[in-house]
């Protein structure tokens, strides 16, 4: 068991590094002067010649690649993620306090996504085919096709604009954040829904409960501790990839909601080329979702121990 | 004639087949037994050319065994199959290309042989049963007319009575074409009836290796006469009264 | 007391694949159930397992392979205590402990998941669950099948002397009347979802009446076929 953690953890390093240095080559690559434009972001005017290099010069643009991808990242290694290239101030501090705003309503968006998926499945299943699972399935596959920054306008006009219930905009009370999670949460429901019937589905057509029936065990005992199980695994496995929708739609509905936080962080730092910025906020992502993965994995492992007995 | 002469299979670090040797010769059955894990599917393998060898030679007359195509009955009747095909399809894949003036002839008599509809062909692997998927997997090593065939357990989703039927055709069909056959079984009574040799394997290793009637007779090893008694347990031999 | 099933009958897609069947089967009997295959020899078996529990008798079910009785994420001491609760029993060490030294898998680790074990003590597990209630019949369908020819003679026998001073009653499915005749005294052969025949061991293996009996009992042992 050590020896596969030991074994995830370090696949899991070397995707992060892996990562790091995609992401500065991506930005190294990237069109248009880099100093420019943080010289534009810092100064708001016009510019001189004289500054642009300058600015080049301090943030190490001259030294070439791999002294600048060094630069960057042997502090990383020790927490530290340098200074915004463009107001001069430590990148880490803003950072989280960023991720403190969209931490909350991630983990609100996923608990909503399962409060409402689970049961809607559960009770979609007690007999496939029949109304309620052509319901939940109908309900699933229009929230699968909503984009998220349709629905949120949706939700601010009915709940902010015309019930007045809700505030839309800003982040400044527990309350601001209901209608965002409620337009994340629904996306992850959809999908949760579908992926859950088909696992609770799956599960009950295995080969051996029949024989746990015949052998007296309670049906309510087959579901909780056999059905329940195997629904699992899938379920699981989808996580990870939930997690990626839920990345990319924070993203999105904190520009729409107007909110402080990772995706608001990192759409300001792309517009102003801020480096440091950028890359910390990928590089923080990238970590968010190896570890989720890691977990996942690792999950698998107690789960069923002959998942990936293969490749380990 | 089937030549092994000291194969050894590796798989990682532990030993598949150690030191494996045998003859089978034209028109003759040789039956493999043993336990799960004692080396026979490894043994076809390493026939069909599928597992590379650590050391030792395998040959059909002195030249490679792939020069001769020899057909396979695999153990999973209906993984054999291209789901996607019918079964008439997958049983003349492997005669591509060949005179095909007798083949409706042949195709009937098998199909009547192995007690199977003719218009079962027209079906797809998954809507026949097990039973029948086996017996056309049969068919289609049969109709190749390779002179070597390996059946690798080619009765064991068959009852007993369709068992001694379709062992009766293969061999009725082997006396007619003279090809050499390999019989993977953990039947004995099967293997007594109708091998001419048995070998018997234990951790990769021959542990007996004898013509039938000596082996039904009276065993050599421990082990031999453990699988002996086991059989007559089993009802798949008698014990001479 | 005399177990009595009456008009057992299953339907498959509009087509009765076991038709109104009657049985009844005395303490302690060891009967087999054979058939070639497709006759309905498994359906019966469930079908007359279900009956029983229906009549609130014990009867207990041990299916072909290992696969279709254990949940592969599930521990074998989560299976036993399962059935043990299943059967509202508490938890009884001294039984556990006779019945897998009689099936002699009183070594095994129970904490392991079934795909851990061989096959055949995956199989003599299954038999040892299917015998905790001391059950009235144990219906054993194709036990050897799955299983190689030393380890399958091995469990019948230790399943036989484990049965030798009780009244379980044992049906035993088979399409292999050589096993069966080592093992039963009563032989139902079943052809068609119809009981066709119903006598003892030696009637039908010596004046067999059905053709499916006469087929069974003509293709009884390799070494003498007929023609």
């Amino acid at each position: 068991m050590m020896k596969i953690v030991i074994g995830l953890f370090l696949r899991a390093s070397v995707v992060l590094a892996g990562i790091a240095l995609a992401t500065f080559a991506l930005l190294w690559n990237a069109p248009g002067d880099p100093a420019l434009a943080i010289a534009l972001a810092r100064y708001d005017a016009i510019v001189t010649p004289d500054l642009v290099d300058e600015i080049r010069e301090q943030a190490g643009f001259n030294a070439g690649f791999w002294p600048a991808f060094q630069a960057w990242f042997s502090p990383i290694l020790m927490g530290d993620f340098g200074n915004s290239s463009v107001n001069g101030r430590p990148v880490l501090p803003d950072l989280m306090s960023s991720v403190s705003y969209t931490f909350p309503l991630g983990i609100a968006a996923l608990a909503i996504g399962m409060a409402l998926s689970l049961p809607l499945a559960i009770l979609s299943t007690k007999r496939p085919g029949g109304w309620l699972d052509r319901f939940a399935i109908a309900v699933a596959s229009i929230g699968n096709a909503i984009p998220a920054y349709w629905l949120g306008l949706l939700l601010i006009l009915l709940f902010a604009v015309q019930l007045a219930w809700l505030p839309a905009m800003g982040a400044r009370t527990p309350s601001h954040a209901i209608l965002p999670a409620l337009t994340l949460g629904l996306g992850v429901a959809a999908s949760l829904t579908r992926i859950i019937r088909s696992g609770i589905l799956e599960a009950r057509g295995q080969n051996f409960l029949p024989a746990l029936s015949r052998r007296g065990v309670p049906q309510n005992s087959i579901s909780k501790d056999h059905i329940a199980l195997h629904a699992a695994i899938p379920v699981v496995t989808v996580f990870g990839l939930e997690l990626a929708f839920l990345l990319e739609g924070l993203v999105m509905v904190e520009v729409i909601f107007a909110r402080p936080g990772l995706g608001s962080f990192l759409v300001e730092a792309i517009g102003a080329r801020d480096f440091p910025k950028v890359q910390a906020a990928v590089l923080l992502t990238a970590l968010i979702f190896v570890v989720v993965n890691l977990l996942i994995d690792l999950f698998y492992k107690v789960l069923d121990p002959r998942i990936g007995d293969h490749d380990a | 004639m089937l030549r092994l002469e000291n194969v050894s299979v590796k798989r990682g670090k532990s030993i598949a087949l150690k030191d494996v040797s045998f003859k089978v010769d034209a028109g003759k059955t040789i039956a493999v037994v043993g336990e799960s894990g004692a080396g026979k599917s490894t043994l076809v393998a390493s026939i069909l050319n599928l597992a590379s060898l650590a050391s030792g030679k395998i040959s059909w007359n002195d030249k490679p065994v792939r020069k001769i195509s020899p057909a396979l009955v695999s153990q999973e009747p209906r993984a054999a199959f291209n789901p996607v095909m019918t079964l008439k399809q997958s049983v003349l894949e492997p005669i591509v290309g060949q005179k095909k003036t007798l083949l409706p002839d042949r195709l009937n008599r098998l199909c009547k042989g192995l007690e199977l509809p003719i218009d079962l062909l027209d079906r797809k692997p998954n809507e026949v049963s097990i039973g029948q998927a086996q017996r056309v997997g049969i068919m289609r090593a049969l109709i190749t007319s390779s002179p070597l065939i390996l059946f690798d357990e080619p009765l064991s989703a068959l009852d007993a009575v369709t068992q001694k039927h379709t062992a009766r055709l293969i061999s009725d069909l082997q006396k007619e074409e003279g090809f050499a056959a390999l019989v993977v079984t953990h039947d004995l009574g099967y293997a007594a009836a109708f091998a001419d040799d048995i070998i018997v394997l234990k951790s990769g290793c021959v542990e007996e290796y004898s013509s039938a009637k000596e082996f039904i007779q009276s065993p050599k090893t421990q082990y031999g006469q453990d699988l002996r008694n086991a059989a007559f347990a089993l009802g798949a031999l008698e014990r001479a009264s | 007391m005399t177990l009595q099933v009456s008009d057992l009958s299953a339907i498959r897609s509009g087509q009765a694949i076991l038709h109104p069947t009657s049985l009844s089967i005395e303490p302690g009997t060891r009967i087999g159930l054979v058939g070639s295959s497709g006759s309905g020899k498994s359906t019966l078996g469930h079908a007359i397992v279900d009956a029983l529990r229906a009549q609130n008798k014990r009867a207990a079910h041990v299916p072909q392979s290992p696969d279709e009785a254990l949940d592969p994420l599930r521990s074998f001491k989560f299976h036993w205590h399962e059935a043990e609760r299943a059967l509202d029993l508490a938890h009884d060490v001294s039984k556990q402990r006779t019945l897998f030294s009689a099936l002699k898998i009183e070594d095994a680790d129970l904490r392991k998941r079934p795909w851990s074990w061989s096959r055949g003590m995956q199989q003599r597990f299954v038999i040892a669950m299917a015998l905790i209630g001391t059950p009235d019949l144990i219906v054993l369908d194709e036990p050897t099948s799955a299983l190689d020819p030393i380890v399958a003679a091995k469990t019948m026998e230790l399943l036989r002397d484990h049965l030798a001073d009780k009244d379980v009653a044992m049906l035993l499915i088979t399409h292999d009347l050589g096993l069966a005749t080592q093992h039963v005294d009563r032989l139902i052969v079943l052809d068609k979802g119809k009981v066709v025949e119903d006598a003892s061991t030696h009637d039908i293996l010596v004046t067999p009446k059905s053709p499916a009996a006469k087929s069974l009992s003509t293709h009884r042992s390799w070494l003498s076929l007929p023609c």
